[in-house]
């Protein structure tokens, strides 16, 4: 294993560190633990908060989307693990400014039941709380079983789409219902190509062969639904892009969104070579492209591979998609 | 028992609790991660103080609300703010009463299982507190009168503590043990039992 990191178990506070070094006028580390981060400016008087939160790894998700148009707070976990209720309590005050707080990850099992419990404290401090789960990833569960399904790089489309409408002033139970429109109106699917390497065992989190990937992968290294010898970048995208367009099932005419993202160690230029054949499909279904984003939005560490998303947009999400937003790692300028 | 009656007897029995801080510990350390003792300790002195402050005009629920905000604060932990949980859950059930007597301690017992169960996806069998938390909510339900009730959930508690040190762990960091896991009785279990005991002890000195 080859890692630009000093102690492991430090490895988390540092890189948090490092964040809110490199971007002070953007973002603070709330907590003497150095695991919840918020916007520099929050909370925001009368604007619903919104806070995410979970295991670290997969940056930028969750911490690089706190910003303007975005997220207000994160609380941030160790490795692939999620963080405490108090941590997530501690994200929710930095993130409420009077309007309560929409608490917006993917669904797992850890993340699940501390952000419950955090908002069953958060109520006990008079901060009203709603939820909304990202669960895009179609390989982790058949469609029967969408409730089921985890949450994967599709969960910032629900952060740029619930910040926008916070910014604009919606109430929290807006804010909520656009993230919820947006979470099911999004679909998600990976390949791997190489393990990941967790810095304080410095093993790969399983195994693949040299010539083989794996279609369907999670971000922590779930089994997908096939491994198979590596094809060719235009059968990945086809066999990924066939699969969510049978999942979201849109009418010729429709809209859509596009998210090409890479799992930390694939290049862009692959990526792209991704989009090029996704967008010729999409074209060729007279479905209609209204955005396109291609880049590291949710990764794995140094697992190689990526994924494809798409979410149905109507007019609103659209316009939301295009609001300003300013992060660390995401910025929009207005609609281009 | 009116806010005034509930707020004394609860600080009387959680000092009683706090003594057996040392047992729960011991038995945390060998299923879990040991930090059972301080939770159970430092979580009965939080609440104990943070008692003192609840207003002459709060109601019962108040004093759930504020016993579940400080145990949570006091040292936390997932066990910490599944009380917590537990707790507000039993506050919404009271609502507005102002006195709470045997049916409240059942339907408190009822609505802190159910959210615990709910929360930690958990169920009896699985030696969590729910093993010795549910046997007694249904002890109170069916009891005739508050005296004969709290025996009742004692006895029920016990039974259910007993039950689990046959159990395997499912839940928590216990679960890791597996098979090894036999032989003990659950921590959280018991510290539920040493609350009904310790409730008992206080409240018919009084």
């Amino acid at each position: 294993m080859k890692k630009i990191i000093n102690d492991p178990q430090d490895f988390v506070t540092e890189f948090v560190q490092g964040i809110a070094l490199a971007h002070p006028g953007a973002v603070r580390i709330v907590t003497g633990d150095h695991r919840v981060l918020a916007r520099a400016d929050a909370p925001v008087a009368g604007k619903v908060g919104i806070v995410t939160g979970g295991g670290s790894g997969h940056l930028p998700l969750f911490k690089g989307y706190v910003g303007s148009g975005l997220c207000d707070a994160v609380a941030i976990g160790n490795v692939f693990s999620s963080p405490s209720p108090e941590q997530i309590l501690e994200a929710t005050k930095a993130a409420d400014g009077g309007a309560g707080v929409l608490y917006l990850y993917g669904n797992y099992g850890g993340d699940v039941l501390n952000f419950d419990l955090a908002a069953d404290l958060a109520e006990l401090d008079g901060i009203r709380t709603e939820t909304v789960l990202g669960r895009d990833d179609v390989a982790s569960q058949p469609r029967t079983r969408a409730a089921d399904r985890r949450g994967v790089a599709g969960l910032f489309f629900a952060y740029k789409t619930a910040g926008a409408a916070a910014e604009r002033g919606d109430s929290l139970d807006e804010v909520a219902a656009i993230a919820r429109v947006t979470a099911e109106n999004t679909v998600t699917m990976g390949v791997g190509l190489s393990p990941t390497i967790l810095p304080t065992t410095g093993k790969p989190s399983f195994e693949l062969g040299a010539d083989e990937m794996e279609i369907g992968i999670g971000i922590h290294g779930e089994p997908g639904i096939h491994r198979g010898a590596l094809a060719p970048a235009d059968a990945i995208a086809t066999q990924l892009t066939e699969a969510l367009l049978a999942d979201l099932d849109p009418a010729a005419g429709e809209r859509v969104a596009v998210l090409v993202n890479g799992l930390g160690a694939t290049p862009l230029e692959e990526l792209y070579v991704l989009y090029r054949r996704v967008h010729e499909m999409l074209t060729e279904r007279d479905l209609v492209i209204a955005r396109s984003y291609v880049g590291e939005y949710a990764t794995s560490l140094e697992m190689a591979g990526a994924s494809i998303s798409l979410l149905r947009v109507d007019d609103e999400l659209r316009d939301l998609l295009g609001a300003p937003a300013d992060s660390p790692f995401f910025r929009e300028g207005g609609d281009r | 028992m009116n806010t005034a009656q509930l707020v004394t007897a609860t600080r009387s029995a959680l000092e009683r609790l706090a003594g057996h801080a040392d047992e729960l510990g011991d038995l945390d350390q060998a299923l879990g991660d040991g930090d059972l003792g301080i939770t159970i300790s430092s979580g009965a002195d939080a609440v104990s103080s943070a008692l003192e402050d609840v207003p002459a005009d709060a109601r019962p629920a108040d004093v759930l609300r504020v016993a579940a905000k400080a145990f949570a604060s006091a040292n936390p932990s997932t066990m910490a703010a599944l009380v917590a949980g537990a707790l507000l859950a039993g506050a919404r059930a009271w609502g507005d009463a102002t006195e709470v007597g045997r049916a409240e301690g059942a339907v408190l017992a009822a609505a802190a299982a159910e959210s615990i169960s709910t929360r930690g996806k958990s169920a009896v069998g699985d030696k969590t507190i729910l093993d010795a938390l549910v046997p007694a909510a249904e002890a109170l339900r069916d009891a005739p009168d508050a005296a004969a009730a709290v025996d009742a959930a004692v006895a029920a508690a016990a039974q259910g503590v007993e039950q689990t040190t046959q159990l395997q762990s499912q839940k928590g960091r216990a679960a890791w043990l597996q098979e090894r896991s036999r032989g003990l009785p659950d921590g959280g279990a018991v510290a539920m039992l040493r609350f009904l005991e310790s409730w008992r002890d206080t409240t018919s000195r009084s």
